[in-house]
């Protein structure tokens, strides 16, 4: 190892886990060499505040089963709601408001006076004799119509 | 399994009994991504809610621990994704703590343990060189070079090929001691 660089030792291991005889070799070349001696020195000290770091455990108080249940028992209980009652619990305020809406208009349709425009002239000239008298409250048949209307015209001759 | 089973059917004193005793587990893996109390506890709550949900899928082929493990790391990895990304590791933001300790350990043998007092500052300067890595790679080189997991462990945990965690691992070191020499030669520029 002496002539050959230390450099992918270093990123393919950490320093912790080489042998003693592979530690030495590497300290050996990183003496001579000025390249993998930085090289070594960073890999030395990240392994070193590595460690520290994974040292540091949170540990989980005393609550925290407590509070795990807690939010357990509330999913359960969202849970075993039936799915329809979920969707009225949140479409309960849509709902209302749409029947309140539809009330309102009812009441506005039925309850106001109906307001019946006069029939204009155009309007009147498109009702033909025929309807006119059909939708007479007298019950007359077809022929009778029929007749009533030519008897006119042949007076008019 | 027995358990995992009672907890499915809706027994509760199954499931707190999962809870108390994986938790120290659940926390322990979650300490690897986050030294905020609050940020832990919120992972590991997650992580539980989040088994408990997927129970059906656990066969019991492996134990317990170790599917929640792979939950708990899963839980965070998304966390972390989801949170904001670090800045850039820059050598004017060093504290004069950490400046003197890294001026103190420079030159000493190969395998130095840091002292109780200045672990805070290690662990700060771990974080400060951790940060140039993604959450995966950080992961994979605290696993590895921090707690001694072996690639196998770091495959279970993370349901990664062992391939692909020799290569996390071997960029994420190269990258880390890249950032600590950056570090060390602060005064070189």
């Amino acid at each position: 190892m002496k002539d050959k660089h230390i450099i992918d030792v270093l990123d393919n291991t950490s320093i912790a886990s080489l042998s003693e005889s592979e530690l030495s070799e590497v300290q050996t070349h990183a003496r001579e060499c000025v390249s993998c001696r930085e090289a070594y020195e960073a890999a030395r000290l990240t392994g070193v505040v590595l460690q520290s770091r994974a040292q540091t455990k949170i540990e989980p108080s005393p609550f925290f089963q407590t509070r795990v249940m807690a939010a357990w028992r509330e999913q359960q209980a969202v849970e075993s709601v039936p799915a329809m009652l979920r969707l009225w619990k949140s479409a309960r305020a849509l709902v209302s408001s749409m029947a309140v809406t539809t009330a309102a208009l009812a009441a506005l349709t039925f309850m106001l006076p109906a307001q019946t425009a006069p029939l204009t002239d155009q309007t009147a000239s498109m009702l033909s004799e025929e309807s006119v008298i059909m939708g007479s409250d007298d019950q007359v048949s077809y022929e009778q119509v029929l007749s009533t209307i030519y008897e006119d015209d042949d007076e008019a001759r | 399994m027995d358990l995992a089973r009672q907890a499915q059917a809706g027994d509760e004193s199954a499931f707190a009994e999962i809870v108390r005793r994986y938790s120290p587990r659940v926390f322990s893996v979650a300490s690897r991504f986050f030294r905020q109390r609050s940020l832990v506890e919120e992972a590991a709550q997650e992580v539980f809610l989040k088994a408990f949900t997927q129970l059906g899928s656990f066969e019991g082929r492996g134990s317990i621990e170790g599917w929640l493990t792979r939950i708990a790391t899963n839980t965070c990895l998304n966390m972390i994704r989801g949170a904001k990304r670090r800045p850039e590791l820059t050598v004017s933001d060093l504290t004069d703590d950490e400046a003197q300790w890294l001026d103190q350990h420079s030159g000493g043998d190969g395998r130095e343990q840091p002292s109780v007092e200045n672990s805070v500052v290690a662990t700060d300067l771990a974080d400060r060189v951790l940060s140039v890595l993604s959450p995966e790679d950080q992961q994979t080189l605290l696993m590895i070079d921090g707690e001694d997991a072996s690639i196998r462990e770091v495959a279970e945990a993370t349901g990664w090929s062992e391939s692909k965690v020799k290569v996390r691992a071997f960029r994420a070191r190269k990258k880390v001691r890249e950032a600590m020499a950056k570090l060390l030669n602060r005064g070189d520029k």
